[in-house]
């Protein structure tokens, strides 16, 4: 049985993915449902490659990493596949584990421009009609990861300290404005119950 | 942040009318897009690219944001502009795909 295989390239990336259509659905014999084999090619680096839990998986890395990048949070993305971290704000750190023991772990540094590119290729297999069953339902409710600025340790001190200052400084200025008026307003308002009494004995009298 | 005396607010029409803009003028672009992000990436190699769209940007922005506010300011620092500049830049390069406008919204949205 021949199986498909379908090409998207941007730039420098190419998406090569093979595989079956599903003939039990009655598919176009185009299509693929079933992915038998997918690599990730990128200009000067290595092939990425393996089934199609290993694709999810990367494609989920990537687009949780993306976001994440836009978003003003911490940009990591860690998993037992791969792990994707920024060297600075320009460069990226893919780091792609085997699941075999033998085999070292790969780092690949690419750059904003690759990601992009890597980012792209993602979506036109997402939009593709003719590649099925890649998007499920997983990636639609990606989690909005925003407690994960809370594992550095600078973030929480950024993130605790200005409501204890504004605590603490609250606190203090009231005390000092119980010190300074609470007798003066004691005083007038004696002084003010006093008028009072004075004018209602008057009135009474009159 | 405009240099503006208007202040009118956007109807939600007009927003995702300017999205769907800015999203189809980023696909037609991307080749510029992504060769200042690569001009970026390798500096030393191709500044060029980089360089000139920098300076065109500031150009713009101290011509047309009010300067005097301290967000315009921290976007015309040297020293610290080159990380929102990127991610101006990659928000449009992630958003050429066909849902690219549903994308560019979510992303301004989250914002």
């Amino acid at each position: 049985m021949l199986q498909n295989k379908f090409l998207f390239n941007q730039s420098s990336v190419t998406l090569e993915i093979v595989g079956l259509p599903d003939y039990s659905n009655n598919e176009d014999e185009d299509n693929i449902s079933i992915i038998s084999q997918w690599k990730l090619m990128i200009i000067d680096k290595p092939p990425i490659e393996g089934n199609i839990d290993h694709l999810k998986t990367i494609i989920r890395a990537f687009y949780c990493y993306s976001n994440s990048l836009l978003n003003n949070e911490i940009a990591l993305f860690e998993s037992n596949l791969i792990d994707i971290k920024p060297e600075n704000y320009y460069s990226h750190i893919l780091l792609l584990k085997s699941t075999k023991p033998e085999v070292k772990p790969l780092s690949i540094k690419i750059g904003n421009s690759v990601l992009a590119d890597i980012i792209n290729c993602f979506d036109q297999l997402g939009s593709s009609n003719k590649v099925k069953n890649i998007y499920s339902k997983e990636f639609k409710s990606l989690n909005n990861k925003k407690f994960l600025f809370l594992l550095d340790k600078k973030n929480i001190l950024n993130f605790l300290l200005p409501p204890l200052v504004s605590i603490c400084s609250i606190f203090l200025i009231s005390t000092v404005f119980i010190y300074v008026y609470d007798n003066n307003d004691n005083r007038s308002l004696s002084n003010n119950k006093n008028k009072l009494i004075s004018i209602n004995h008057i009135n009474k009298i009159l | 942040m405009r240099n503006s005396f208007n202040n009118n607010d956007i109807k939600v029409e007009e927003f995702e009318a300017l999205i769907k803009l800015t999203a189809e003028m980023a696909k037609f672009l991307y080749p510029y897009i992504r060769q200042i992000l690569q001009s970026r990436d390798d500096f030393i190699r191709i500044p060029k690219a980089w360089s000139e769209f920098k300076n065109r940007y500031i150009e713009l922005i101290s011509e047309r944001f009010n300067t005097n506010s301290m967000r315009v300011k921290r976007l015309l620092d040297p020293r610290s502009n080159d990380e929102a500049f990127i991610k101006i830049l990659l928000t449009l390069a992630f958003c050429i795909s066909d849902d690219g406008f549903q994308k560019l919204k979510a992303t301004l949205l989250s914002y």
